[in-house]
């Protein structure tokens, strides 16, 4: 189904892993405006395929992999795509976005998107040439039970002997993880991870092991002159931000680790406090002092946050600011080496790292509490090496940690500590000192998810400082957030790209007059922000501040004002919650545990933890949504979902 | 004068080789012209400048500080650059 937009290929593909039947998925220019690309492409077509019945680990879960107009167009941070389906780890809708080439290439085999259905007969590998599939062995290439990097090597290799010369090429795959239906296993493509909601044993229970990608298909701009002359502006902003250009690339997300100390948001011991006495071992700036070799990057991006760290004399990819905060802090463990190495090997085994560790912290608290016997205990993780492989390989008592917090906790008792979100455990930002991001967490539609949650923690401390534990105008700036993501996101671009909304002033000047003055501001201007949350189509133009409308309006030809970008996110957004509401989401599970809405951080300061009842119900005015959580028919209309 | 306890992170600290160091003074920034030269004494081909020293995030004590906030014997001060991530 062609297009008349360029930026996209004009194909979407389904494809049967049962019968392996290739056939062209229906995807309108109507459905492009829409629903942009990228998770919100794959939050319709999934709107289409999910009554509310199907289970994750079935054949109508489908697996889909979209890309967005931008991806590979040379945009900023434009190497990025989504993988969405049903997830096992959640029971609901999910997406996970990553970096690597594979989208790249995804667009060079003249596809936009893919969605896979059905099962392989038997363990399997697909080859996509120009739109070509071809199945394969992964038993008998050997493929199967190789770790990530050991398979996309081999997967090089096989390719390379096919062709008789090198060519270039994307491709994704599963750990063994994945292959033994870890609940939260990832996708790994190239050096980076579409880590959440266990997305990789979805591929493993379709017996897919991996996936490569090429192809020379010319992927168009639609005005390339001023698009060129306007991504040289984009990455010229990216580059002069204080965040994008300066601390990102110079420290990546590990960087947070010190500024999450000081305001006391550093999840520590299970997230029973927010500062950890050992910091400065485990910190940002010390892995940069003593491991950090170079920094590295996804495809068009200027800001390379990713850092390589040495490990044994090798170069490895480093931790980011989650994993390094949640196998520190939060189990209290201090050996930043045994963190890279843990989390170099947890890629290797093909796993989130945020909830496996999330889920180790839970058992180290269940075992000191007596509720479960596991051996796990704060401050010895000497032998989370070898648990993390029994996780992988479901032995011993990998065999129920490979199941989460949330079932772990059923089973045992602990509830009120564990730390998740609709089944999804938190990331290392403690909430109870940044109640925003609170609501973000006990909303994100994948579950407890920072940036799916809008990521606050932006306002309240860590780039600007407004009063962190106050509600006012959380909800409506959470809304916000979500939905510029979200549009981001379909567009694929890098979620990071979005941080030069705050005018670098406000960054290298936080003690000025001007950004006290905005920090003291925003908590008083929610009403403003539920205008312009409700009448988004009202912004009819660019904004200075957001270069990304416009480089989508010169790299696609369609209209894409500010205003439209905001309504395609809140409708990718919203389409996901409905989804999920056939599942049986509503309010009751836009929840965090106790520990973080009862119990107050600081014993002296009652406001130190969520008021997290007070701010659903205005996210929820806010978002057109009962107050039971569910879209009213009213916005499904608004919103042209219906 | 007070004794007061200063410790360097974020790129302040990668920029100036500063850890932790004990200083004297009555208020905020009678710090900075202070950091300024143990910074170059610590690393002397730094870059670092006056205006990066005023951008830093300052807490004194775990609570946000201002350059004129008054110290006391025993404070410590906390001289961060802002971040972000995700
Ligand atoms: S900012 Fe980081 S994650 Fe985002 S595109 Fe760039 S390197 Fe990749």
């Amino acid at each position: 189904m062609a297009t008349s937009y360029a930026g996209y290929m004009g194909k979407v593909v389904e494809l049967d892993l049962t019968t392996r039947e290739v056939r062209e998925y229906p995807w309108t220019d109507e459905d492009r405006r829409k629903y942009i690309g990228g998770k919100t492409m794959a939050a319709k077509v999934l709107d289409t395929m999910l009554t509310g019945r199907e289970e994750a680990f079935s054949e109508e879960n489908p697996l889909i992999i979209s890309t967005g107009p931008l991806t590979g167009t040379g945009a900023p941070c434009s190497g990025r795509l989504s993988i969405s389906a049903l997830s096992p780890q959640t029971g609901i809708v999910a997406s996970s976005n990553c970096g690597g080439t594979f989208g790249y290439f995804l667009k060079k085999a003249g596809l936009d998107a893919l969605i896979i259905r059905g099962k392989c007969d038997q363990h399997t590998w697909i080859e996509i040439d120009n739109g070509r599939f071809e199945f394969h062995s992964a038993d008998e290439d050997g493929l199967w039970g190789l770790k990530a990097t050991p398979s996309q090597q081999r997967i090089k290799e096989l390719l390379e002997q096919k062709w008789g010369a090198p060519r270039s090429f994307g491709q994704m795959v599963i750990g063994p993880a994945g292959e033994n239906l870890v609940l939260y296993s990832g996708i790994i493509s190239d050096e980076r991870a579409a880590g959440r909601t266990g997305l990789g044993a979805v591929m493993g229970w379709k017996n897919l092991k991996g996936i490569s990608v090429t192809g020379n298909h010319e992927i168009t701009v639609a005005n390339p002159e001023k698009a060129a002359e306007w991504n040289r502006k984009f990455f010229r902003a990216l580059r002069t931000h204080p965040l994008t250009g300066r601390q990102l690339p110079r420290m990546g997300t590990a960087g947070l680790v010190s500024p999450m100390q000081m305001r006391g948001m550093l999840a520590t011991r299970n997230f029973s406090a927010g500062r950890y006495d050992q910091f400065d071992k485990i910190c940002g700036e010390t892995l940069a002092e003593k491991h950090n070799i170079v920094n590295k990057g996804c495809v068009s991006c200027p800001i390379r946050c990713s850092r390589t760290v040495d490990l044994d004399g090798k170069p490895v990819k480093g931790p980011e600011l989650e994993t390094l905060g949640l196998l520190t802090a939060n189990i209290e463990n201090d050996d930043l080496e045994l963190v890279i190495r843990l989390n170099n090997e947890l890629d290797e085994l093909g796993m989130d790292t945020i909830s496996c560790a999330g889920t180790i912290a839970w058992a180290m608290e269940a075992n000191e509490k007596g509720l479960w016997d596991n051996g796990l205990t704060f401050g010895k993780a000497d032998e989370l090496v070898g648990i993390i492989e029994d996780i992988a390989y479901r032995r011993g008592i990998g065999e129920e940690l490979a199941l989460g917090s949330k079932r772990l906790s059923k089973k045992y008792g602990g509830v009120d500590f564990a730390i998740q979100s609709k089944g999804l455990e938190l990331s290392a930002y403690e909430p109870r000192r940044a109640v925003g991001m609170g609501l973000g967490y006990a909303v994100s539609n994948r579950g407890g998810c920072h940036l799916n949650g809008g990521y606050l923690v932006i306002l309240e401390g860590l780039g600007l400082f407004t009063d962190p534990q106050t509600a006012h105008a959380k909800a409506d700036a959470t809304m916000m957030f979500q939905d510029l993501m979200e549009a981001i996101a379909a567009s694929g671009q890098c979620l990071f790209s979005s941080y030069i909304f705050f005018p670098g002033i406000l960054i290298t000047r936080p003690n000025s007059a001007l950004t006290t003055t905005i920090n003291k501001a925003i908590p008083y201007i929610g009403g403003v922000l539920r205008l312009i949350n409700k009448y988004p189509l009202a912004v009819q133009m660019h904004m200075p501040v957001l270069p990304h409308t416009r480089a989508f309006e010169l790299i696609t030809g369609m209209k894409m004002k500010m205003g439209d970008y905001m309504r395609a996110g809140e409708r990718g957004y919203t389409l996901e919650r409905q989804i999920s509401t056939r599942f049986g989401v509503s309010a009751k599970d836009d929840t965090l545990p106790k520990r973080l809405t009862d119990v107050p951080q600081d014993p002296n300061d009652p406001k130190t933890k969520v008021p997290l009842d007070k701010m659903k119900r205005s996210y929820y005015n806010a978002r057109g949504w009962t107050q039971d959580g569910r879209p009213k028919v009213s916005t499904l209309k608004k919103l042209k979902i219906i | 004068m007070a004794h007061v306890n200063v410790i360097a992170l974020g790129l302040f600290r990668l920029d100036t080789g500063l850890h932790e160091l004990s200083l004297e003074a009555n208020k905020g920034k009678d710090l900075y012209p202070q950091l300024l030269q143990k910074a170059h004494e610590t690393k002397p081909d730094t870059t670092v400048t006056q205006a990066d020293i005023n951008g830093c995030i300052v807490l004194v004590n775990g609570k946000t500080a201002r350059k004129g906030t008054k110290l006391a014997d025993g404070d410590t001060v906390h001289l961060m650059s802002p971040v972000c991530g995700g």
